[in-house]
C-alpha cells in the first residue's frame, strides 16, 4: 500500500514536471499577454518595459527555473487579469466545477446504471432499443449542440429553468455549494444534464455490454443452478460484477470530465475552471492558463489512484500490497 | 430566489398594479465584466462602463456627441493653453468626503502616471487650483482636445486613496497585474456604489443614497452586472427574462429580440471603423498607388455589410464616422469591379499578383467571414489571396510584426476625435512619437503628418475640421487603407427599461439615469 | 403432477433440443431417451458438438438462447420437470438436482466469499435460519475435504487452489441434499492428481447419499474410472449406451470403436492411431517426394556430434511481488537448475502439472524468456550468450514453436497462405516465384489442401489451425520442433490425426521433439525419452518404457498411479509398437 502510494506519487510528479514543462514551452505561442491588458493607446515602448518588469523578456530556461521554484512553493504565479495568485483562483473556481462534475455523475450513475442494466436483461423490448438508438445518437451529438438545445427548451420556451450562471449558494459543513438551495439547484439542472450528456451514451453502452457479458458468464449459470431467484442472480451477483469495470473506466472517465467541462460551462456562463481557462487562453493569462493544466493533470492522477483504491476495496482479487 | 421575485413582479405588472415608487433591480449582461475597481488600471470599454456609475467626470458625451457638465458646472477657454472649470458644490464621495478641486488635481496626476492614460494625458501640465471649487486645466500647447479628455477625467476621492494600506502600500498605487489597493476598494461620486464583486462572474451594485444628482431620473437600485461570455447564452438569458439587458446583441439574434414583444432592440451605427492596411513595405505591389485603388474598388463593402453583418454595421468610405470633425460627407464607397480591373491592367498586374492576408477570428463581429470574403473579391481581379485567420491572441503578436500583405484593423477612437485614427494607422511610423504604432500599411505622407499635427493644436474648431476633412480627402485618394464598416452598436433589453435616453455611441449607457417602469 | 412410482430417479423421453436461427433450425440432440437410478453414475460421453453439455442444461431448463425443447420430457422421480414455470423450475434447482460445471475458477463468483455463496443457495431452497444455513455450510465444506472449514469459509474463491475451488464447487451442489448431480466435465480444468481426488469425491458421495449422476465428459479416462453406465453421444443422437464395461471393451458402434481406438493408452504405445471414419475428415495427405522437396533440402543438416539441444542448470524466476525494498520481493522459481539433453531425431517429453515450470523451459529454449542462469546450448551454440537479434536469427529459425491455442498466435486478418509464407520470406528461405508452390505443398501436406490457404483462420476448427500453425512451423524448415500442449484443446478424435502427423512428419523430415503436455498417455504415445518436472524441478529422466512401468521417484510414482485405467479397453484393430 504504502510503495503503491509512493510509486503513484513519484508518477504524479513526473506528470506534473512534464505536463508543465509543455504547458510553459506553449505559452510564449499563446500570444502576448500585455496586449490584453493594455489599452490600445499604449506605446510599444512602455510595453517593453513592463514585459521586462514581469520577467517576460527573460530567456526560457531563466523563466522556467523561476517557474519550477515557485511552484513547489505553491505558487503558480500571479494571474494577470485577476490581480491573486493563480492557484487560488482556480481553486477557488474548482469548487463550481466539481459540484458540476458531481451533479453530473450523479445523474450518469442514476440513469446508466438502470438503463444499461435493463437494456441487458431486456435486450428485445422496444423500450431498450429505443434507448440503444437515443444512446448512438446522442454520442454523436457535441455537448455544445445538447446544451444550447436544453436552454431552448427549458429556459426560453417553456422558462422553467435560469439559462446561465451557477445561482445562490448555501455553506454546509464547511462546503459551499449550490445543492443546498433551491435556486442552486435550478441553475444546476442544465449545465449538469449537458455535461452529463458527453457520458451517457457511453456509460449506458458500457454498463449494457458489462452486464450482458457477466449474463451469460459461468457463474451466473451457476447461479441459476444453485436455485437462487432470477433477481438475485441479476441485481446482486451480476451487478456486482457489472459495476467492477464500470467502476475503472467511469471513475477515469469521470476523471476526465473536469476537463470536459470547458464547453458546457462556456455555454451556460457555469463559473466554474474550464469557463476560466478558456477565458484565460483568451486574454493570455499564462499563470492561469499553466496552474489549470497543472491541476487537472493533478486530478486526473488522484481519480486514478482512488479508481484503483477502490477497485482493490471491492475486488478481492486485486492486492494492491502486491501490486506496489 | 431573485429569478422567481422577477417572475412574480412581472405577473403583478400584468394584472395592472403599476408602481409609482422608484425601487427598480436590475440586470444585465456584457461579454465580460471590468477587471478591476481601480479606473485608471485599463482604458477600455467595460472600465468606462464602471467609470459612469461609480464616479462623474468633468464633463461627458451626450448622444449627439456634444458635451454636457457634470462635476463641472462650466466651463471657459481664458488663454490658449488654460481652460477654468467651475466646480459643482455639495457633491459627495462614497466615503462621506466632499468634492473639491484637489480632487481633479489629484486624478489628474493620478492619470499621468497610468500606463493606459498617460500617452492621451501627454499634452497636460498640472493642474492649478484656484480655489476649492475653480481649477484651471492648462496644457504644454494649445490643445484642442482639452473638453473630450476631460471626460476621462472621472474625480477620485484623494483623501480616500491617500496613505498607506494595511500592508504599507500606497493607496494610490496603479500596478496593472498587483493587487493594490485601489483595485478593490473604491469611492467616487457615482450613483452607484460597489456592493460585491466576483471577479468575472458579476458585480453587484447598489445606488448611493447622497448621489448629487437629484435631477437624474435614474431609478434602479439594485443593479447587478454579470458577464456572459457566450453570444447565444447571452441572448437566451435575456429571453428567458434571467437578465433585463444586454449587449451586444449577436447579428443573427437580432430578429428573434425584436419578435419577443417583451423585449425591445436598438442598435446605433458605432464609431468603430473596421479596415484592412495594405502593407506596401512586404509587398511591392502595393506602394502602386493604382494597386491600392484597384484593390479598394474591387472590395465590395456594401456586400459585406449585407450579406455578412446582415446590416448591422455601417459602410465605410473614410475613417471618421458621422458626427466626428474629420467627417467628409463627398468620400464616397467606391466598388467597382470595371474600374478595378482597369487599374490592374494599367499598374501593369493585368495578370493579377499573390499577396498575404490575415485577420483575427474572434476580435470583431465576424471577423473571420469578412476576411474569406474579401479573399474572393480580389481573386476577381487576379489577386490571389493567402489568408490566414487565428485567435486574436495570437493575431496581435502576428500584427505587431506586421506579417503579412494585407492586415484586419479595426480602430475606435479614444479621443472620440478624427485625429486619432490618423495618429495610430497612417501617420508614418515614428519610434520616439509613438506616431504610426499600428501602421502597418507602412504608408507615409508627409502633408497627412503635419495637418495632423497641426490640427492638434488648433483650437478653432472650424479651421481644425478643414484640416482633419483634408487628411480624409488625401487618405481616400491615395487609397491609403481599405475602410470596410463602422460596427453598429447593439443592447436588447426589456421594455420596462427606458432604454433609449441612456445610450450613446460610445458604449457605456449613463446607467445612473436609466429610468425602469414599474 | 402426477408420480409414477415405477419411473427411476430421472427418465428423459424422446428429447430433442433444437436451436433455431436465421439459418434454419439446428438439432443439437435427437430423441434422446434414457434413465438414473438412484446412486447410480452415468457417463454421457462424446466430442464436441456431440451435444452432450445441452442434456444437462436442458433438464434443469438453462439452454442459453436461443436453445429451446422441442419435444420430449424429462422426470424427476416421477415427476415431470419440462416445461414447469420459472418459480417451479428454480424450486427443483439446488434442492432436487446440483449441478457441477466444468470450471471452478469461472463457476464461483469472485467478488463473494465462499460464505455467502453458500449460505445463500441453502436460504434459497430450504427453510432454515442463516445460523443453520451457516453450520450446514461448514458441515459440507468439511465433508467434501476442506480443512480448516470455518476460515476457509470466510475466504474469497481466488483464495482457493483450482481443486479446493471444485470442491466448493460439489459442496454447493450437494448442500441441499438433491437427488440428482449434474456434473458437466467436472475435471476438465484440473490436473490429474486432482482430477482423480474430484472423481473420488463425487464417487464416494452418490455412494454414500445415494445421489444419482449424470456425468458428461469427453475423457474416457474418466468414464472408465468412475461411471457404472456410459451413453455415446455423436452429433446430437445416441449411438450406444450400456454397462461401462461394456461399452469399452467390447463397443458395438462404428463411432464408439473409433472413439476408444482413437483415447491414447498408457498402457501400450501405439505405431500410429487407427484412422477410421466417424471423424473430422483431413485431405488425404499428399504424396511428395520429401528427399527432393524444398522441404527435404535444408541447408542446416550439417552433422554435430553430440546432443542437438542441451539445457543446463536452467535457473528462472517471476517476480510475484514487486516492492522498491529487495528483501521484499517475492518470486516464483518456474525453473530450478533444470538439465537435460535432447538428442537429433528424438522426441523428448516433459511432462508435468500446471505450474510445474514444463512450458516455461520450452518458452526459454525458444528464446521468448531469459533465464537468469544456466546454459541453452543448440548444436554446440551456447543460446545465451548470442547478443544481437541478428546472431540469434539463424538458431531461432531451426527451432520452431506450436502452441496449444494457435489461434491466438495468428494475425486474423491475414490469409492463412500469408500467414504460411511470412516465415519464409522473412527469413528469406526460398526465391520469390517458389514461394506460393511450397505454401500450397506445406498446406497440402499437412492435409489442409491447397486451396485453404485463401481463407482466413477464424474459418478453421480447432484441429484445422492446429495443422495451420505446424505448416507456418515447418516453413522454416526448422531442425527442432517444441509442441506445447498441442493437442490439449482439441477433441480425442481429432487429436489422434495431429499426434500421427507429427509422428509421419518426424519420420520423413527427421525432426527433432520436444513435447510438453500435461497428458501422460499422450507423452506416451509420442515419446521416446521423458523428463517428469515438479514446482520448476525435473525430478526424473529416463526411457519412456522406463518411467511408465517403473518410475523411480515418488512423484512420478504417484502420477502414473493415478492415471485412469484403460485396461478395460478393447484392443482391436491397434497396431501397438514393439
Amino acid at each position: 500500500m504504502f510503495t503503491f502510494l509512493l510509486k503513484r506519487l513519484v508518477q504524479a510528479t513526473i506528470v506534473m514536471l512534464v505536463i508543465s514543462l509543455v504547458a510553459f514551452a506553449v505559452k510564449d505561442n499563446l500570444g502576448d499577454p500585455l496586449r490584453e491588458l493594455t489599452g490600445q493607446s499604449v506605446s510599444e515602448a512602455e510595453r517593453q518595459k513592463m514585459r521586462t518588469e514581469m520577467g517576460l523578456n527573460d530567456p526560457f530556461v531563466v523563466q522556467y527555473k523561476r517557474f519550477l521554484i515557485n511552484a513547489v512553493q505553491g505558487d503558480f504565479g500571479t494571474s494577470y487579469t485577476f490581480n491573486r495568485p493563480a492557484l487560488e483562483v482556480i481553486l477557488d473556481r474548482l469548487v463550481a466545477t466539481l459540484e458540476l462534475v458531481f451533479a453530473a455523475t450523479l445523474i450518469i450513475i442514476g440513469l446508466s446504471i438502470p438503463l444499461g442494466v435493463y437494456c441487458a436483461i431486456n435486450p428485445k423490448h422496444g423500450f431498450s432499443k429505443l434507448v440503444m438508438a437515443i444512446s448512438s445518437i446522442g454520442i454523436s451529438i457535441p455537448v455544445f449542440l445538447t446544451a444550447i438545445l436544453l436552454m431552448y427548451v427549458f429556459s426560453i420556451e417553456l422558462g422553467w429553468l435560469p439559462a446561465y450562471g451557477r445561482g445562490e449558494t448555501a455553506n454546509w459543513l464547511g462546503w459551499e455549494s449550490g445543492f443546498f438551495t433551491l435556486d442552486g439547484l435550478a441553475h444546476l439542472i442544465l449545465p449538469a444534464f449537458a455535461l452529463a450528456s458527453i457520458m451517457l451514451p457511453l456509460f449506458i453502452r458500457l454498463v449494457r455490454s458489462e452486464m450482458i457479458e457477466q449474463l451469460s458468464s459461468e457463474y451466473v449459470k451457476f447461479a441459476y443452478a444453485k436455485g437462487l431467484p432470477q433477481r438475485r442472480v441479476w441485481y446482486l451477483h451480476a451487478l456486482k460484477n457489472t459495476l467492477l469495470p464500470v467502476l475503472t473506466v467511469g471513475g477515469v472517465q469521470i476523471g476526465t470530465m473536469v476537463a470536459y467541462t470547458i464547453l458546457t460551462e462556456k455555454v451556460f456562463q457555469w463559473p466554474g475552471t474550464g469557463f476560466l481557462f478558456l477565458d484565460s487562453i483568451q486574454r493570455t493569462d499564462t499563470p492561469v492558463i499553466t496552474a489549470y493544466v497543472i491541476v487537472v493533470g493533478l486530478i486526473f492522477v488522484i481519480t486514478n489512484t482512488i479508481v484503483d483504491l477502490l477497485y482493490g476495496l471491492i475486488n478481492p482479487t486485486v492486492n494492491l500490497t502486491a501490486k506496489g | 430566489m431573485k429569478y422567481g421575485l422577477t417572475k412574480i413582479a412581472g405577473a403583478l405588472l400584468a394584472a395592472g398594479f403599476a408602481f409609482n415608487t422608484a425601487a427598480a433591480d436590475i440586470t444585465i449582461a456584457y461579454p465580460s465584466d471590468p477587471i478591476s475597481m481601480d479606473i485608471h488600471e485599463q482604458l477600455s470599454g467595460g472600465m468606462m462602463q464602471l467609470s459612469h456609475m461609480t464616479f462623474d467626470p468633468l464633463v461627458r458625451w451626450t448622444q449627439d456627441l456634444q458635451f454636457e457638465g457634470r462635476l463641472a458646472e462650466k466651463w471657459e477657454r481664458i488663454d490658449p493653453l488654460t481652460v477654468r472649470f467651475t466646480l459643482r458644490k455639495g457633491v459627495k464621495f462614497h466615503s462621506g468626503n466632499d468634492f473639491t478641486a484637489n480632487d481633479i488635481a489629484w486624478t489628474l496626476d493620478r492619470l499621468k502616471t497610468s500606463t493606459d492614460y498617460k500617452g492621451l494625458f501627454e499634452a497636460f501640465a498640472s493642474a492649478k487650483v484656484i480655489d476649492d471649487y475653480t481649477i484651471d486645466l492648462v496644457t504644454t500647447e494649445p490643445y484642442p482636445l482639452l473638453l473630450p479628455m476631460a471626460t476621462y477625467i472621472f474625480a477620485m476621492d484623494s483623501k480616500f486613496y491617500t496613505g498607506v494600506d494595511e500592508n504599507n502600500k500606497d493607496k494610490s498605487a496603479i500596478i496593472k497585474f498587483g493587487n493594490t489597493f485601489a483595485s478593490n476598494n473604491m469611492s467616487g461620486t457615482g450613483p452607484f456604489k460597489v456592493k460585491s464583486r466576483e471577479q468575472g462572474i458579476k458585480w453587484e451594485f447598489e445606488r448611493f443614497d447622497g448621489y448629487w444628482d437629484k435631477q437624474s431620473p435614474g431609478n434602479v437600485d439594485n443593479l447587478t452586472l454579470v458577464a456572459i461570455k457566450e453570444d447565444a447564452t447571452r441572448v437566451a438569458a435575456l429571453l428567458s427574462g434571467d437578465v433585463d439587458m444586454i449587449s451586444p446583441v449577436a447579428p443573427n439574434d437580432h430578429k428573434r429580440v425584436k419578435q419577443n414583444n417583451k423585449l425591445e432592440l436598438v442598435t446605433l451605427p458605432g464609431t468603430r471603423i473596421i479596415t484592412f492596411q495594405m502593407n506596401q513595405k512586404s509587398n511591392p505591389a502595393l506602394q502602386d498607388v493604382r494597386v491600392r485603388q484597384a484593390i479598394v474598388h474591387a472590395i465590395n463593402n456594401e456586400g459585406i455589410v449585407k450579406k455578412i453583418m446582415k446590416d448591422f454595421a455601417t459602410v465605410a468610405s473614410q475613417q471618421s464616422p458621422q458626427g466626428y470633425l474629420g467627417h467628409t460627407p463627398e468620400l464616397e464607397v467606391r466598388y467597382d469591379l470595371k474600374r478595378a480591373k482597369q487599374l490592374m491592367k494599367e499598374a501593369g498586374y493585368e495578370n493579377g499578383f499573390k499577396l498575404s492576408m490575415i485577420a483575427p477570428s474572434d476580435r470583431y463581429i465576424n471577423d473571420a467571414k469578412i476576411a474569406q470574403a474579401t479573399a474572393s473579391m480580389l481573386a476577381k481581379i487576379g489577386i490571389k489571396v493567402d489568408l490566414k485567420t487565428m485567435p486574436k491572441a495570437q493575431y496581435w503578436p502576428e500584427f505587431d510584426k506586421c506579417a503579412a500583405d494585407m492586415l484586419m484593423i479595426g480602430w475606435h477612437s479614444d479621443t472620440e476625435d478624427s485625429a486619432n485614427f490618423t495618429e495610430f494607422l497612417t501617420m508614418t511610423r515614428d519610434e520616439k512619437t509613438g506616431m504610426g504604432q499600428y501602421n502597418c500599411g507602412y504608408y507615409s505622407n508627409a502633408k497627412v503628418d503635419k495637418l495632423v499635427n497641426d490640427a492638434n493644436t488648433e483650437t478653432d474648431t472650424t479651421k481644425r475640421a478643414a484640416m482633419l476633412k483634408e487628411v480624409e480627402t488625401i487618405l481616400h485618394n491615395e487609397a491609403a487603407f481599405v475602410p470596410l464598416h463602422w460596427q453598429n452598436l447593439s443592447w436588447g433589453a426589456n421594455k420596462k427599461l427606458n432604454m433609449k435616453p441612456v445610450i450613446n455611441v460610445m458604449e457605456f449607457p449613463y446607467l445612473g439615469d436609466l429610468v425602469v417602469a414599474e | 403432477m402426477t408420480q409414477d412410482k415405477n419411473m427411476s430417479l430421472l427418465e428423459v423421453q424422446h428429447l430433442q433440443i433444437e436451436y433455431p436461427s436465421r439459418h434454419g433450425v439446428m438439432v443439437a440432440v435427437k430423441d434422446l431417451s434414457f434413465s438414473i437410478t438412484a446412486g447410480e453414475i452415468v457417463g454421457i460421453v462424446g466430442e464436441s458438438g456431440a451435444g452432450k453439455s445441452t442434456i444437462g442444461n436442458a433438464i434443469i431448463d438453462l439452454l442459453s438462447p436461443p436453445g429451446v425443447i422441442a419435444q420430449g420430457e424429462v422426470y424427476l422421480n416421477g415427476n415431470k420437470i419440462s416445461g414447469l414455470s420459472r418459480e417451479q423450475m428454480r424450486q427443483v434447482r439446488g434442492s432436487k438436482i446440483g449441478f457441477i460445471f466444468q470450471d471452478p475458477m469461472t463457476s464461483l463468483n469472485s467478488l463473494f466469499t465462499i460464505e455467502q455463496q453458500m449460505v445463500e443457495t441453502v436460504l434459497a431452497n430450504m427453510d432454515v435460519s442463516r445460523e443453520q444455513a451457516y453450520q450446514r455450510s461448514l458441515d459440507m465444506l468439511a465433508a467434501v475435504g476442506i480443512p480448516e472449514p470455518e476460515l476457509r469459509i470466510k475466504q474469497y474463491p481466488h483464495q482457493f487452489s483450482g481443486g479446493m475451488r471444485q470442491r466448493v464447487v460439489i459442496a454447493i451442489a450437494l448442500i441441499c441434499e438433491p437427488e440428482l448431480i449434474i456434473a458437466d466435465e467436472p475435471t476438465t480444468a484440473l490436473d490429474v492428481s486432482i482430477q482423480d481426488q474430484i472423481l473420488e469425491l463425487i464417487k464416494k458421495l452418490c455412494k454414500e447419499r445415494q445421489v444419482g449422476c449424470m456425468l458428461v465428459t469427453h475423457d474416457m479416462g474418466v468414464v472408465a474410472s468412475v461411471t457404472d453406465k456410459v451413453a455415446v453421444m455423436y452429433r446430437g443422437q445416441l449411438v450406444e449406451m450400456g454397462s461401462t464395461a461394456q461399452v469399452l471393451g467390447a463397443p458395438n458402434h462404428e463411432y464408439t470403436k473409433s472413439l476408444i481406438s482413437a483415447v491414447p493408452r498408457s498402457d501400450l504405445k501405439l505405431v500410429r492411431f487407427p484412422l477410421v471414419n466417424y471423424i473430422e475428415t483431413a485431405e488425404e495427405i499428399h504424396q511428395l517426394d520429401i528427399a527432393n522437396h524444398w522441404l527435404g533440402q535444408s541447408q542446416d543438416q550439417k552433422q554435430y556430434q553430440g546432443p542437438l539441444l542441451k539445457v543446463e542448470n536452467v535457473n528462472l524466476r517471476f517476480t510475484t511481488k514487486d516492492s522498491i525494498f529487495p528483501s521484499r520481493r517475492e518470486y516464483v522459481q518456474a525453473s530450478n537448475n533444470v538439465s537435460f539433453e535432447i538428442h537429433e531425431g528424438e522426441t523428448f517429453g516433459l511432462v508435468g502439472e500446471s505450474g510445474s515450470g514444463k512450458s516455461t523451459i520450452a518458452r526459454a529454449i525458444a528464446g521468448l524468456y531469459t533465464p537468469q542462469s544456466g546454459n541453452i546450448t543448440f548444436e554446440g551454440v551456447e543460446l545465451t550468450e548470442l547478443k544481437s537479434e541478428q546472431a540469434r536469427r539463424p538458431l531461432r529459425r531451426q527451432m520452431q514453436m506450436v502452441f496449444q491455442n494457435p489461434y491466438t498466435s495468428m494475425n486474423p486478418r491475414m490469409k492463412v497462405a500469408d500467414i504460411i509464407a511470412e516465415p519464409i520470406r522473412f527469413h528469406r528461405l526460398a526465391e520469390k516465384h517458389q514461394v506460393d508452390q511450397i505454401v500450397s505443398d506445406l498446406l497440402d501436406h499437412v492435409g489442409l489442401g491447397r486451396k485453404a490457404g485463401l481463407k482466413y483462420p477464424h474459418e478453421f476448427s480447432g484441429g484445422q489451425r492446429q495443422r495451420i500453425s505446424i505448416a507456418r512451423a515447418l516453413a522454416t524448415r526448422p531442425r527442432l520442433l517444441i509442441c506445447d500442449e498441442p493437442t490439449s484443446a482439441l477433441d480425442v478424435s481429432v487429436q489422434a490425426q495431429i499426434l500421427n502427423l507429427l509422428k509421419d512428419l518426424q519420420d520423413e523430415l527427421n525432426l527433432t521433439m520436444l513435447f510438453i503436455s500435461h497428458d501422460l498417455p499422450v507423452i506416451r504415445q509420442m515419446c521416446d525419452r521423458i523428463g517428469v518436472m515438479k514446482h520448476g524441478h525435473l525430478v526424473e529422466v529416463g526411457n519412456s518404457e522406463q518411467i511408465f512401468t517403473a518410475p523411480q521417484h515418488e512423484y512420478s510414482k504417484n502420477l502414473i498411479s493415478l492415471m485412469p485405467s484403460f485396461a478395460a479397453f478393447s484392443k482391436q484393430n491397434l497396431q501397438i509398437a514393439k
